[in-house]
């Protein structure tokens, strides 16, 4: 269990939330851009500090800890890969950087959960936008995080590859026991993936909840033309998006 | 259209040409008794030592300091704009200017001259005088590149590998070095080259021990063109070797994340 509450400035925007992020769920951040979604998730990681915060994880505070040794694992919007190391090596990077003996079973389930067998050799420089999406996932799967966070992972894909990767996000809480908090501004893959969604507008949670209740309030200017939108006949047929069981 | 393109390759060819002929025309006028007295002369050999020696010294410890300087720059700590047209000043003064700035400021009387004395340096007619010359006048070469390599590296990299478990200086080990190491080698590369061919600083500051640069002018000024085409095309030689070198270490466009 996460739980975050903190205060900060960024530029205009006065950034303040709480909310709790339970073990083994996938909580998404919906949001627009500029709500001070992606800055949360620096803090969270560690690599921004804000003026005043608090981040407990299962109870024990984690604020003052330097990244490295939060548990907490971050996958920026950008391709991170590094591209000086093979897919195999940029995938066992967490265990080279800890030290730590690389436990094949558990790689071996990583690398078959997303299918990276038949390039583990293969240069970083040498995939498609989604096999490095993929690649970065494993590779943040094997830093064996409590809390994986996710900013606009989907974001640079096109469509079929965003399908395809949707499906490998969704079963990931409960096979490898971590909690998600996946930030995006597009309402589709919050209804797909959420099983706890968070609105966070001007830079505060307007909502915490789950998506049909969501609908159902319409909080925020985001949550009024939703609520709209699928109430309309053009969105009725989008509903049973969220009804979908977890994997 | 057709007569614009042809007039473009004209003018292309001529620029090509005149770098090439030069170079390929002193290896022409070269005999073979020329090339092999001036492969037996010591002095020769003497002063492309000095030459390189003082330059690969200038270029390291260009580095040692151009690195930190480029980091800070591509990271925004320290004003880009104004430290960029700082670190082009050596380019734009003329270089015996250089040499009687740094005679100024290095000369046996001055306040570093005086403070250098107790470690037992020296800098008029000295080696460590023509490292610092050479130093002066490529530092902005290993900056700039280090800049460009650092600039390279997304600062995200680094955070998604501290995320990761990584400590800072396991990221810098194991990120960032490799990824600038190209840069930083094409900045250095371009350092040594800039410090063999320095003359007008060298000239002031520190004509003994002499340097090819200075050998070649003092062999020309005494003996005329015929005697220094050997010479000549063995530092051209020299020259491209560290071109070959250059070329290599380039990094590739988009090579890097």
């Amino acid at each position: 269990m996460l739980n975050v509450s903190l205060k900060d400035q960024i530029g205009s925007l006065n950034l303040e939330v709480s909310f709790t992020v339970p073990p083994s769920t996938y909580v998404v951040m919906l949001g627009p851009s500029g709500a001070g979604k992606s800055h949360t998730l620096k803090i969270l990681a560690g690599l921004r500090k804000a003026q005043q915060e608090e981040i407990k994880l299962q109870g024990q505070d984690i604020s003052s800890l330097p990244p490295e040794k939060r548990n907490i694992v971050y996958l920026p919007q950008q391709n991170t890969l590094f591209p000086h190391l093979n897919v195999e090596e940029n995938i066992l990077f967490a265990f080279r950087a800890r030290r730590e003996k690389v436990p094949p079973n558990f790689v071996r389930e990583v690398v078959d959960t997303f299918r990276l067998a038949p390039f583990l050799k293969r240069g970083v420089k040498n995939l498609s936008g989604g096999e490095a999406q993929r690649v970065a996932l494993a590779r943040a799967l094997c830093a064996r995080p409590k809390v994986l966070l996710l900013d606009e992972p989907l974001a640079s894909l096109d469509f079929h590859l965003k399908w395809e990767l949707l499906d490998f996000l969704k079963l990931l809480p409960q096979r490898f026991k971590l909690s998600i908090l996946h930030v995006t501004h597009d309402p589709w893959e919050a209804a797909f993936l959420a099983e706890r969604l968070l609105l966070l507008e001007g830079g505060k949670i307007l909502f915490e909840g789950d998506f049909s209740h969501f609908l159902e309030k319409g909080p925020g200017a985001l949550g009024q033309s939703l609520k709209k939108f699928f109430s309309s006949e053009k969105g009725a047929f989008l509903r049973p998006l969220w009804g979908r069981e977890h994997a | 259209m057709r007569f614009f393109l042809l007039l473009a390759i004209f003018l292309a060819f001529l620029a090509f040409f005149w770098i090439l002929y030069p170079l390929v025309a002193i290896f022409l006028d070269l005999t073979g008794e020329k090339l092999w007295l001036t492969l037996k002369d010591l002095e020769v050999w003497q002063s492309l030592k000095i030459s390189f020696l003082a330059a690969t010294c200038a270029a390291t410890l260009g580095v040692i300091l151009g690195v930190p300087a480029g980091y800070l720059l591509a990271r925004g700590y320290l004003p880009r704009e104004f430290c960029e047209s700082l670190l082009n000043i050596p380019i734009v003064i003329p270089h015996v200017a250089v040499g009687i700035l740094l005679l100024n400021v290095l000369n046996n009387n001055s306040l570093l001259g005086r403070l250098a004395a107790p470690l037992g340096l020296s800098f008029v007619d000295t080696f460590w005088g023509l490292v610092a010359a050479m130093c002066f006048v490529s530092f902005s070469y290993v900056v700039s590149a280090a800049l460009m390599g650092f600039a390279a590296v997304s600062e995200d990299i680094e955070l998604a590998a501290r995320t990761l478990g990584a400590s800072p200086w396991f990221v810098f080990r194991k990120i960032t070095a490799p990824l600038i190491f190209p840069y930083v080698m094409r900045g250095f590369i371009l350092a040594v080259a800039r410090g063999i061919s320095e003359m007008g600083a060298i000239l002031i500051l520190a004509y003994y021990p002499k340097t090819a640069s200075i050998l070649l002018y003092e062999r020309f000024e005494n003996y005329g063109l015929s005697e220094v085409e050997a010479i000549t095309a063995l530092i051209v030689c020299v020259s491209l070797f560290l071109f070959a070198l250059l070329t290599y270490f380039t990094p590739k466009a988009g090579r890097n994340a």
